[in-house]
């Protein structure tokens, strides 16, 4: 996904490819709705699914018929790296919110996200401002809803 | 920390003077505050009868009864979670029958009828048919002569499948040799909308709806053993020659891991609250009936209870 | 004025202080994405115990008011919609917000709020009892019809791809069907995992497909988060008046959208907006800007949604049926105050219900300062605070929000997953606006259907049931005109410069 500048013949394949996606996956919803009893479970998942396979059928032959440029946004001066990085991070905080409770990850990913947002120079200011900034927004959030609002967060089972 | 720490010491401090531990560390119940999940969203039934039991719960035993919400697949997300969270008392989650009985018989959701371990089943909501107050269905007769001479077309909206007022509408079709239509709604208060704006004939609806919506609509009967103190001139269907007592049953449960000595307390805290004339009164003026079975009773009732609700459901071919 | 002697009641100084510090706090709280209406007004309940129902009352009317709005800032500045109602707010309040016209967007949005809520208010004063039939005259083909007509709007989101947007729709549809159905009780998709068993909550998926996608291309790029090439310009009051009395017509129309469709318990006010933004992009002299950063847009949906307050309030307190889901929590407070709600309690109750009413009042005046200024304020901290603090506070607020919605971290999981996904599928022309509403109208769509073809089966008269009933028919009418209407103005129309917008 890294080089989309080709114009328009891989644009066509590549919609043409989203197409088939979405084929399989409402094949896959049709096949989940053989195992059900109710009549009034699957009539309007089936209609859905199979409108989606015609949609995009027509979405298929329509790119095969009438090939043209599509506006491609180029993604060259963008960094991939610290896109898959933010998710990985967000990822990795919440999956160890159940053994760690939430305020070690959530302030261990506020740090990775902010190393991974950063473009400016790491000043001696910067340094020190904005760990200390960090930890302010991540305690005040973490009493706001754990305290005010009474939301009962993951207190993690290793602390138990 | 602290409170695990302190509470070990005066464990091995009683165990030296050969007491049994556990009255001791029941007895320190409650020491601070007590979350209380109720795994459906605010502003239903579940969460009205829990905001009831929390001044009550905080005038009796001094500390505070804390609400939150874990909504999602009909109470399945909550109780699915329930058996992980920390086994001490003060975590504690309301339980719905017949929810807990149909739901796990259904597909896998996370947890079996056998994981709940609940303490106390503290009121029911008993079912009841209702009817606009205009409706040509005066009593219950009428409206079962009517559905004999036309089957299938007697509309039922209700609060869900699998729900007591499914379970109470098969039950009542094969009591009464009818066949009638049960239109699931989401929710009671959908339900209601659905009576009220005609668009069926009667619902199965609960007590609480004949009190919520007194000005508006009756109930034929109400599936209770004896008339409910706020609707002295509605029969039962026993009264009427159905055996038909039922309705959504409410409970609080508390995770395995909590220790049998806090079973008991909590039991018996619930059930003080449940003898509070006060308390007593506003459930009932809300519609609700008041129950009491406590820990030691709640195997055998479940065990009842699952008996008479599975066999309907497998009739009706909602569950296998 | 009915119960005008109660006005006077509403306007103790403890009721001033109430509603103000409600407003202040709903605002804040509904700017969050993930904090909902609902959660903020659950919140206070256990408070109310010990007050007087008025007072109680008029404080958790002020948290819902001022969340309702509050919910614009983060869609318009974050493009996140933080409750549902505010969905169509990002469709021209963040084009707004990146051609560095955020201050504007909140400004216009708080007049809009502000004009919305008092018509909304009243509505419930003047004509609650008639108008609370209309909640009961909607049948589930109404709804359906409904929900339909709401999926039209696809056809002005796909942007020049109408086949990418319905696909987008059918996927959205389907995700709604995952979890435990609501009414057949059936468990559906979730392949065998646990994380999938509660479904796919809609805010959840709201944050997700919209705030994960600006994240990731944010991190991508030194770019500023908003364009900013001027200096601070206060709060642009006088242009962005201007700019609603240009649209006053429009204005007010939205209004009473938001209002009727408010009273629709089966519908509440994400589709309010919808609806109201529908109609707006359809009579508007601007339309082909809509999606572009067009005031009418927001003016449109902001006054709809915040009118949904006092229109939900009318089933609510004269039926005793939650209009939305604030209201279902509000009414539940008042059960345990021992209040009956019923038709009587505009006549037995009257000192309740019209204090009430006035203190509606008193809180949606009262949020024109007070949202003017948190406004300014959310603004100037979005466009100073460096690319390296903004993105790490939003993600985390995302996280912290998405898990507080039903305190699960599955829906945390849930949220970034699809957020992932949107922003691939945004990639290759799929975007995703027909994916949200296919989630949200999904469920209503389905439940109206399943239930109207249980209904006309068992009395014989199914067509007739789709068909045949009078307020259906107008809604289909409504439906084939929007889905015509830039055909036929483009045909007959005199207007000139207009592109019709199907493919």
């Amino acid at each position: 996904m890294s080089n989309n500048l080709q114009g328009s013949l891989q644009r066509d394949t590549s919609t043409i490819f989203m197409a088939c996606l979405f084929i399989f996956v409402a094949v896959v919803f049709l096949w989940d709705t053989t195992h059900m009893l109710d009549s009034d479970s699957y009539v309007f998942p089936r209609a859905v699914a199979i409108a989606m396979i015609i949609l995009s059928l027509t979405l298929i032959v329509w790119n095969l018929v009438k090939p043209r440029l599509a506006k491609g946004e180029s993604l060259v001066e963008a960094s991939t790296a610290r896109r898959v990085a933010l998710v990985a991070a967000m990822l990795v905080g919440c999956l160890a919110m159940p053994w760690l409770g939430f305020l070690i990850p959530g302030i261990l990913t506020f740090f990775l996200l902010m190393f991974i947002a950063m473009y400016d120079q790491w000043t001696k200011k910067r340094k020190l401002l904005y760990p200390v900034i960090a930890g302010a927004i991540v305690l005040g959030f973490y009493t706001l809803f754990g305290n005010i609002l009474q939301v009962p967060l993951p207190v993690g089972t290793l602390f138990e | 920390m602290k409170v695990k720490l302190k509470v070990l010491t005066i464990m091995m401090l009683v165990s030296i003077f050969s007491l049994t531990g556990s009255i001791v560390l029941a007895d320190d119940y409650p020491s601070k505050s007590v979350n209380y999940v109720i795994p459906f969203g605010p502003g239903g039934e579940s969460d009205i009868t829990a905001r009831h039991q929390q001044p009550y719960f905080k005038k009796l035993f001094g500390q505070d009864l804390i609400i939150s919400y874990k909504p999602g697949g009909g109470g399945a997300v909550g109780w699915a979670q329930l058996n992980k969270m920390k086994g001490d008392g003060y975590n504690i989650m309301g339980i719905n029958l017949p929810h807990i009985i149909i739901k796990p018989q259904e597909k896998a959701v996370g947890f079996t009828t056998d994981d709940i371990t609940g303490v106390y089943m503290f009121h029911y909501t008993p079912d009841a048919i209702v009817v606009n107050n205009d409706s040509e269905f005066k009593t219950l007769d009428d409206l079962i002569a009517y559905a004999k001479e036309n089957p299938g077309k007697v509309t039922f909206s209700g609060s869900g499948k699998g729900t007591a007022n499914h379970i109470a509408q098969l039950r009542f079709d094969k009591l009464a040799g009818i066949k009638t239509t049960y239109v699931a709604f989401k929710g009671t208060g959908a339900a209601v909308t659905a009576l009220l704006g005609k668009q069926v004939v009667a619902e199965w609806g609960y007590t609480s709806v004949g009190a919520k919506q007194a000005e508006k609509a009756r109930m034929l009967a109400v599936a209770m053993d004896e008339r409910h103190p706020e609707f002295p001139d509605v029969p039962t269907f026993k009264e009427l020659g159905f055996e038909l007592v039922s309705g959504a049953f409410r409970g609080i449960a508390v995770p395995k891991s909590t220790p049998e000595d806090i079973r008991m307390k909590l039991s018996d805290m619930i059930g003080e609250i449940n003898a509070d004339p006060e308390f007593r009164k506003r459930m009932e003026s809300d519609g609700m009936a008041l129950l009491d079975v406590d820990y030691k009773g709640y195997q055998a009732f479940i065990e009842e209870q699952s008996k008479v609700m599975l066999e309907a459901a497998r009739e009706a071919n909602i569950i296998k | 004025m009915p119960g005008i002697e109660y006005l006077f009641a509403a306007l103790t100084p403890l009721n001033i202080m109430l509603a103000l510090g409600g407003v202040i706090a709903g605002t804040v709280i509904g700017s969050l994405p993930g904090l909902t209406a609902t959660m903020a007004v659950a919140v206070l309940v256990p408070i109310t115990f010990s007050m007087e129902p008025t007072s109680a009352l008029i404080m958790m009317g002020a948290i819902y008011t001022g969340a309702i709005y509050g919910g614009a800032y983060a869609a318009i500045l974050l493009n996140t919609p933080g409750t549902p109602s505010a969905i169509a707010t990002t469709f021209d309040g963040f084009p707004m917000a990146k051609k560095g016209q955020g201050d504007l967007a909140i400004t216009v949005a708080c007049i809009a709020s502000v004009t919305g809520g008092l018509v909304g208010a009243t509505f419930l004063l003047l004509l609650a009892p008639p108008l609370a039939e209309i909640a009961l005259a909607f049948g589930p083909v109404e709804y359906f019809w409904l929900a339909i007509f709401g999926l039209t709007l696809i056809s002005a989101l796909s942007e020049g791809n109408l086949l990418k947007g319905l696909i987008g729709a059918c996927f959205g549809l389907l995700l709604a069907c995952v979890g435990i159905a609501e009414i057949s009780a059936d468990v559906r998709f979730i392949f065998g995992s646990q994380v999938l068993l509660g479904g796919i909550e809609t805010v959840t998926a709201l944050i997700g497909l919209y705030c994960i996608p600006v994240l990731i291309d944010l991190v991508a790029t030194p770019d500023r988060h908003l364009k900013v090439d001027h200096k601070p310009r206060g709060f642009r009051f006088l242009e962005a008046l201007a700019i609603s009395w240009k649209a006053k017509f429009s204005l007010l129309r939205s209004s009473v959208i938001g209002t009727l469709v408010g009273i629709l318990p089966g519908a509440g006010g994400s589709i309010a907006g919808l609806v109201a933004y529908t109609e707006a992009r359809r009579t508007s002299k601007n339309s082909q800007n809509f999606g572009k950063g067009e005031p009418e847009g927001v003016l449109a949906t902001e006054s709809a949604n915040n009118a949904t307050v006092g229109g939900g309030f009318i089933p609510t307190l004269v039926l005793g049926i939650p209009g939305t889901p604030p209201d279902a929590v509000i009414l539940g407070a008042l059960l345990i105050q021992g209040i009956r709600t019923g038709p009587s309690l505009f006549t037995e109750k009257a000192s309740i219900v019209f204090t009430f009413i006035y203190g509606l009042y008193l809180a949606t005046f009262l949020m024109l300062p007070v949202g003017l200024v948190i406004g300014r304020y959310a603004y100037q901290t979005i466009i100073t605070v460096p690319k390296a603090l903004l993105v790490p506070t939003v993600a985390f607020m995302t996280m912290i929000g998405t898990y507080a919605i039903r305190n699960s971290i599955s829906d945390v999981i849930i949220m970034i997953v699809l957020g992932v996904i949107g922003w691939i599928l945004n990639r290759f022309g799929f975007s995703p606006s027909p994916i949200v509403l296919g989630l949200i109208l999904g469920r209503i769509a389905e439940q109206g259907f399943v239930q109207a073809w249980t209904i006309g089966a068992a009395t014989g008269e199914l067509w007739k049931m789709f068909f045949g009933r009078p307020i259906s028919l107008a809604i289909i009418a409504f439906i084939l005109l929007s889905l015509f209407y830039p055909v036929i103005r483009s045909r007959f129309g005199k207007r000139t410069g207009e592109v019709p917008h199907v493919e």
